[in-house]
């Protein structure tokens, strides 16, 4: 597959060598990162396996399945709007632009502002067009590998619905989109790196990839929402017309290749020059405007700041807080080493913060989100919910953030640093992973559910305390029965891998909080109170049994684990 | 003569710690340069400089009477970098890794073929040719570092503790290569904290400290008469006295407040 795409990518040679780049260069570094990431690395004891390539066709496949399921879900607009195709492209296209920004951000951005290669790539003669290029196209690879998938389902119905002048139409402003996506991202990053200064960069990134993600996250699950009231109730294209001047009409404006007449707005055929033409002028302007400075702006990124030696670094102060938490909470010294470990890695990492900080407001997003779609005036919703016994949802929907710090606490790009757990005298590994699961338990899911606590007494009152302790315990146990038989690994020790990461990481997400969401199902029809204090110390006493097992791992279960990843 | 690498004011500055303080050397061609300091003295910084890694420094450099700014690529292809850090694309076999890097440099695939099996072969990694590099040790990767940075023939060639991990046969192997560079009138700058092979390789010892070159010359300039070592100078010059004392504090502290905590 890796091949057949490199080769379509180099097939408009004379444009890179137009924009710049050297295209042998070219050509080698984007086969070489593809030879790359399709290697799986090696963890610190662990052999090389042949058995690994049935694995990883399997996940392959299984992107793939996702990838069609995602595209299902986009289909509505072009059924809902059939009679105005142009409006049904639009709503499509603005859709997928939404989602595929959003994948764009989180997944790639560390491709193209990777620091790795500063001693490898950055002495040799290559310039930065190429360098530039070579990590676009590289993103571009992937991004066409996810956006694939996703358009098979629309392109069978847009097929089904106008003929085979519809499937041949299909894929061209598809790739359009994909184009206007990527650079668009890119555009903004360059930006960026252009403006801001080198050494803060990666945290202004991180943090615009945050709050970035939130905002495309809230809108996208409230726009819908707000269409369906009022205002587009009697719906009609003519009533929005301002969204001609947005690229993602210009790509539906393409439809007047094929039916000329069908379009409601007069005289907007001519914009489809404007979606062909948008993502070359992006390329151009990004390429010619900004990548001349890229090899000097990357190199800068990892000269962080130095501070001033402190003068007192000879003592430290033993009263930090994850220190004195660490003692409290732990009572080996490598459950110890694991807890403060994790907490200070978790609080440096941007990969990390980028992955999980998020995560925090899709829960509340989500739950304001799936409350609201009963249709309930604003002014009433504390109210209605108050009647209703939606904490629940609330109280289980905490697990993604437990489960979302836990197992991304186990990836970084230093796994290699792992060799000090194997080198050190530790009898039981189970030990320092327990300290890490504790600090991500009292670092991040404790103080969150405290917040979603003090809101649920808020609105619910007293009563629901024994829903909390209930919910609280249930979440614990279920995320802990997933890492003890998933994602088994010692904190920080395992790569991430671009190939697979998209859709088994998706899929499992999914999986664990339909699982969750049937467990607070089961709550949800607990009428008595008693039956509730018996069910919570059930479940506390779960967690017991549980916890000691996972915290008494071996070296032997630990390698099996990671064998089997 | 005219220098090949010719240095001036060279300043470059991390935040507010200034690595590099006004710099000014001049290397000859055919000439082996020992650039020898202190953990941080600025070493690698200067390196990446001179190989364009770093490019927002202030002074003036000069390769080959070209000025580095304005003439990146044309020195780049003169120059074969080894780095410090054992940096490669670990995935990849020596194979795949060379060929790519020779691709880099314009290369012709069967030169490259040529070339790379010929240098593997004399260190001894002919049988791992198709090997992935990431189950290889430290002193394998070196080796293909090596080679990495000869394989196109450069004029200057910049070694960052090229020795690194190497065993006894490698080290003696890459000392007689050196002196082979030289006679072909490559010049080689060469960074390392291995003062016994500094001070027999190198005809000229620059050390720097704190971003300030302390000294520049041949190594019986630097000893002066005085009959010192290399790392006598070097110990002299960068004023870590009473090392002997803070081994003793080094070795107490190992046993001070002694528990056998377990695990």
């Amino acid at each position: 597959m890796n091949k057949i795409l490199l080769y379509l990518i180099m097939l408009p040679k004379g444009l890179w060598k137009r924009l710049g780049a050297d295209v042998t260069q070219l050509k080698a570094i984007l086969s070489v990162k593809l030879k790359m990431d399709d290697r799986k690395p090696l963890t610190m004891g662990r052999p090389q396996n042949n058995a690994k390539k049935k694995k990883s066709n399997y996940a392959s496949t299984l992107t793939f399945i996702v990838g069609l399921f995602v595209g299902v879900m986009y289909v509505f607009p072009l059924i809902m709007f059939e009679s105005e195709p142009y409006m049904g492209l639009f709503s499509f296209y603005t859709m997928l632009t939404v989602l595929l920004t959003f994948g764009l951000i989180s997944d790639f951005s560390n491709v193209l502002i990777d620091t790795r290669d500063k001693l490898i790539i950055f002495p040799k003669p290559v310039n930065d067009r190429t360098i530039f290029l070579s990590r676009a196209l590289h993103i571009f690879i992937y991004f066409f590998r996810s956006v694939f998938p996703m358009s098979v389902i629309p392109w069978i119905l847009w097929s089904y619905l106008h003929g085979w002048k519809g499937a041949l139409w299909f894929p061209i402003p598809m790739l359009l989109l994909t184009f206007i996506c990527l650079f668009l991202v890119m555009g903004c990053y360059m930006l960026l790196l252009k403006l801001s200064k080198p050494e803060r960069f990666k945290d202004i990134i991180s943090y615009f990839q945050i709050v970035f993600s939130i905002i495309l996250f809230t809108t996208f699950y409230f726009m819908p929402r707000l269409s369906e009231s009022n205002i587009f109730e009697q719906f009609n294209i003519l009533t929005v017309e301002w969204i001609k001047y947005t690229p993602t009409y210009w790509l539906a404006a393409c439809w007047y290749w094929i039916e000329p007449n069908a379009a409601k707005i007069q005289g907007t055929g001519w914009l489809s020059i404007l979606a062909v033409f948008t993502p070359f002028i992006m390329l151009w302007v990004t390429v010619k405007f900004f990548a001349p400075s890229f090899i000097r702006k990357i190199s800068a990124i990892d000269g962080v700041e130095v501070e001033a030696p402190k003068k007192n670094a000879k003592k430290v102060k033993s009263s930090k807080l994850y220190l004195t938490l660490g003692s409290v909470f732990n009572r080996t010294a490598a459950s110890k080493a694991g807890f403060s470990l994790a907490w200070l890695q978790t609080a440096r990492s941007r990969s990390f913060k980028l992955k999980v900080y998020p995560g925090f407001a899709y829960v509340f997003v989500y739950f304001f989100y799936i409350f609201l779609s009963g249709n309930v005036p604003f002014d009433e919703v504390l109210d209605r919910m108050a009647d209703s016994k939606s904490h629940l949802l609330l109280l289980y929907m905490t697990s993604f953030v437990l489960l979302n710090t836990v197992t991304n606490m186990n990836i970084t790009e230093q796994y290699k640093a792992s060799w000090i757990y194997y080198s050190s005298p530790m009898e039981k590994p189970g030990r320092m992973m327990g300290g890490a699961f504790k600090a991500m338990w009292v670092k991040y899911y404790m103080p969150f559910v405290i917040v979603v606590s003090a809101f649920v007494l808020y609105v619910w009152g007293i009563g629901a305390v024994i829903d909390i302790i209930l919910a609280t315990t249930n979440v614990t146990v279920y995320v802990l029965v997933l890492m003890y038989f998933g994602n088994r690994y010692l904190p920080f020790s395992m790569p991430e891998q671009m190939k697979t990461k998209v859709g088994t990481a998706i899929v499992k997400m999914i999986a664990a909080m339909l699982f969750m969401g049937c467990m607070g199902a089961a709550h949800y029809f607990l009428y008595f109170l008693w039956l509730k204090i018996l069910l919570a110390l059930l479940s506390i006493a779960m967690l017991w049994t549980l916890w000691d097992s996972y915290t008494n791992t071996s070296w032997q279960q630990l390698k099996m684990a990671e064998d089997a990843a | 003569m005219q220098p090949i690498i010719s240095i001036t004011n060279l300043c470059k500055q991390y935040g507010e710690k200034t690595v590099l303080n006004n710099i000014n050397l001049e290397v000859y061609p055919g000439q082996i340069i020992g650039y020898i300091g202190p953990n941080g003295a600025g070493k690698s910084t200067t390196v990446k400089v001179l190989t364009g890694v770093i490019q927002d420094y202030t002074g003036n450099v000069q390769v080959a009477g070209k000025d580095l700014r304005e003439n990146l690529m044309d020195i780049k292809r003169m120059i074969g970098y080894v780095p410090e850090l054992a940096e490669l694309y670990d995935l990849l076999t020596p194979r795949e890794y060379l060929h790519f890097t020779g691709t880099l440099y314009g290369m012709d695939a069967n030169l490259i073929e040529e070339r790379m099996v010929k240098m593997l072969d004399s260190f001894g990694l002919a049988d791992n040719i198709d090997q992935r590099m990431d189950s290889f040790s430290k002193g394998m990767r070196q080796k293909v570092l090596l080679a990495s940075g000869l394989l196109h023939n450069p004029s200057i060639v910049i070694l960052d503790e090229p020795l690194s991990g190497l065993d006894a046969n490698a080290v003696i192997l890459v000392k007689e290569l050196l002196q082979r560079l030289k006679q072909e009138g490559k010049t080689i700058f060469y960074c390392s904290h291995m003062m016994d092979v500094v001070e027999k390789v190198s005809d000229t010892i620059v050390l720097i400290d704190k971003g300030i070159i302390l000294a520049n010359g041949t190594f019986e300039e630097l000893r002066a008469g005085s009959g010192q070592s290399l790392e006598q100078i070097f110990s002299k010059l960068t004023m870590a006295d009473n090392l002997m004392g803070k081994a003793g504090d080094f070795a107490s502290a190992m046993t001070s407040n002694n528990t056998n905590e377990q695990l």
